[in-house]
């Protein structure tokens, strides 16, 4: 046992200490709240602010849609009213455009019958500017709504509330959570979880690798059984990667409970974690680790170069990347019977069962056999790789075939 | 009692057969050699008798006990290949690997800095594997095979890649080594060193054991038949009849004498026919031995 707690302090301290760790572990956070960040000023900013004609000869209709393109929910733009407007309005207007001093105009011609909708026509100074158009086109239709049901006798105040959107409150039963900040949080650590199994599992095989390739090995087994060198390395490399989650972790639980965030995102972008989420990320997140590294250790032995490695990768990234497709459909029904099997998938657990976690919690029988059928695997894996490591890591030259690592594991 | 001993071991890989019925001993307190050019199956024996590999068929005893584990940190290793992490400080790299051989990580630290000043590498001390010279690396791996004081010492080629100067300093660290009552065994394709230094040596070729014993046992078995001359003036002396082959490097001979022969006839033809400034009959240089011994099994 002791010599397992050298080789794992050897292999954390050396990565700790490390620039690569340093850099890896400020760039996410920086790079995830500059995301954050960024989005939520870009779609501040994105209500649209353009610079718009509108040419009508019904002129109440025209100040109505400027009042709406305006000071309206969705919009802050500066509107012209030209009316009823001549035969060269049309022509100042297309030099205007052509000047960039106007980014569109609007002319409405009434309909004949006054039941029918007037017909607009909207000339974009570019085809691209989509928001404004759509911005036109949301403004027109409550315009004329409004104007319909007034005109049916309605009181303003009531076509108001009317025309309110609705909102649905959505709690789980007995507790007080936010949906849409779960299923933020929900992916956000899905894909941490990804990236970091992936990260240091991969981590776990370069790792064998330069002890291979520079040979250090050697010197450590006529010491050390190959089983306390490989549990050694998994140990210390998976401890690097759970520091650098919990740093991320505490620094997403003291950007959401500041202000900070609320007050760039407000409140629609308030991420929150629950203890729940957080002790099953750590659980999910140690047994995924394990799981994986211990197939990446048996690659990482098997092979002689990161470049063979690289051709081996599949085994690690299939399962991962599987699940990435399964996102979909398990969140659309997490309680449905397609997302219940996956999650019990040892491959598969971690990813898709956290996702369950925190979108419906599942059922406690589900989380223990899932844990269970977890842990029973990773034995079985620790078990080969362990027989492939031992006789692998003295291998040089091509790499084994199917066979060879068969014979490999009836040997010891 | 036997520090080491192989009796009728056997190792093959996939195809190749590595090492077939050897075996050999090793007394306590000797410097023992292991011989064979390159390819011969050092390697691999070293490795069965450290724990790398199992032998197939035959055994290994270890401080006369079967091959036990335990008993590895009672041994000091150098492998062929320098083994050390290339990123890591050479001072953190020694206390690490003196603590998986059961120091204490105080007692590693005091030593490494002890054995860097006695090998002349102190300005290592604090810099990384990777920006030492291939000489410096060597000299880290030969510390870090001692640090713990073992009492059997194993070395797999230690002073290949080495200047005369550095290694003349590890040989004579291993003399010392050796005169405090260690045990070690070297393996090397150098003949010339074991010669100066083994009181054993165990001699292989192809995975066969060819020659093994005591170093002067060995050489005794062969006559003295070598002579090794330097004159001036007439070489005609050189066909006396008790000369079986000579080769002639300008005025500096190496003889080789008939069977039987006495190099008093030689010595006195090659006075009267020329002035001689050296004279000596010798015993037959290991690499000799080997290349008759090899030869006659290839002959055979």
């Amino acid at each position: 046992m002791h010599n397992v707690w050298l080789i794992a302090k050897r292999e954390y301290l050396e990565r700790v200490r490390s620039k690569a760790f340093l850099i890896s572990t400020l760039m996410i956070p920086l790079l995830m709240g500059g995301g954050i960040i960024f989005s939520t000023i870009s779609t501040r900013k994105s209500k649209p602010t353009s610079h718009i004609t509108v040419v009508s000869p019904d002129q109440q209709l025209a100040l109505d849609l400027k009042k709406e393109l305006e000071t309206g929910k969705d919009s802050r733009m500066t509107v012209d009213v030209i009316s009823p407007g001549n035969s060269a309005t049309r022509a100042t207007l297309d030099s205007m455009l052509l000047d960039s001093q106007l980014d569109g105009y609007l002319v409405i011609t009434p309909a004949s019958d006054s039941n029918k909708v007037p017909s607009f026509s909207y000339v974009p100074r570019s085809a691209a500017d989509i928001s404004t158009s759509d911005s036109i086109k949301t403004a027109l239709r409550n315009v004329l709504l409004r104007e319909r049901l007034t005109h049916q006798g309605m009181v303003a105040g009531d076509v108001d509330s009317l025309m309110q959107p609705i909102k649905i409150d959505t709690t789980q039963a007995g507790k007080k959570t936010d949906t849409t900040s779960n299923y933020v949080a929900a992916f956000v650590l899905f894909f941490l979880m990804y990236m970091v199994i992936l990260l240091y599992g991969m981590n776990v095989a370069r790792s064998i690798i330069e002890e291979k390739t520079s040979r250090v090995f050697e010197v450590l087994l006529a010491t050390i059984r190959p089983e306390e060198m490989m549990a050694g390395k998994v140990i210390g490399v998976g401890a690097v990667g759970l520091t650098q989650v919990i740093v991320w972790l505490t620094t997403a639980l003291i950007l959401t409970g500041s202000s900070m965030v609320t007050a760039f995102a407000g409140n629609s972008a308030h991420v929150s974690l629950s203890a729940m989420q957080i002790i099953f990320f750590i659980i999910y997140f140690l047994l995924g680790y394990l799981l994986y590294s211990s197939v990446a250790a048996a690659l990482g032995a098997m092979v002689n170069s990161e470049q063979e490695l690289q051709q081996l990768n599949m085994f690690l990234v299939m399962p991962l990347a599987g699940c990435m497709f399964a996102i979909g459909p398990v969140i659309t029904n997490p309680t449905g019977l397609f997302a219940r099997i996956l999650s019990l998938i040892p491959f598969c657990t971690p990813l898709v069962m956290y996702l369950r976690i925190s979108l419906a919690p599942p059922p406690m029988w589900e989380l223990i056999l899932s844990v269970v059928l977890m842990i029973a695997t990773i034995y079985a894996i620790l078990w080969v790789a362990s027989r492939i490591y031992r006789v692998g890591i003295l291998m040089y030259g091509k790499r084994p075939n199917l066979p060879e690592i068969m014979r490999w594991l009836k040997y010891s | 009692m036997a520090i080491v001993e192989l009796q009728q071991v056997r190792k093959a890989y996939d195809t190749k057969i590595a090492v077939d019925s050897l075996s050999f001993r090793i007394e306590p307190g000797s410097m023992f050699g292991l011989l064979g050019p390159n390819g011969s199956g050092k390697t691999s024996s070293i490795r069965m008798m450290i724990g790398i590999t199992v032998p197939d068929s035959g055994s290994v005893e270890l401080f006369d006990q079967p091959f036990d584990r335990k008993n590895l940190h009672r041994v000091g290793y150098l492998p062929e290949e320098r083994g050390l992490y290339k990123k890591m400080k050479v001072i953190d790299q020694l206390a690490f690997l003196g603590q998986l051989h059961g120091l204490d990580a105080a007692t590693a630290t005091k030593r490494a800095h002890h054995w860097c000043e006695k090998l002349e590498i102190t300005e290592a001390i604090p810099k990384k594997t990777e920006e030492l010279s291939k000489g410096m690396q060597q000299k880290i791996q030969f510390i870090a095979a001692l640090l713990h004081e073992p009492e059997l010492i194993i070395m797999d080629e230690p002073f290949s890649g080495l200047d005369p100067v550095n290694a003349t300093l590890l040989q004579d660290t291993l003399v010392d080594l050796r005169n405090q009552g260690r045990t070690i065994l070297f393996s090397t394709h150098r003949m010339d060193q074991v010669e100066k230094l083994c009181d054993a040596i165990c001699l292989i070729h192809r995975g066969h054991l060819v020659l093994s014993g005591a170093m002067q046992e060995i050489k005794s078995r062969y006559p003295k038949n070598r002579v090794q001359m330097v004159f001036e003036g007439d070489a005609s002396f050189l066909n006396n009849n008790s000369v079986e082959s000579f080769k002639n490097y300008n005025g500096m001979a190496e003889i080789k004498l008939r069977d039987g022969a006495d190099a008093q006839h030689l010595l006195a033809e090659a006075i009267s026919k020329a002035r001689i400034t050296r004279f000596e009959v010798m015993e037959p240089t290991l690499e000799e031995i080997f290349i008759e011994t090899v030869g006659d099994r290839v002959d055979a």
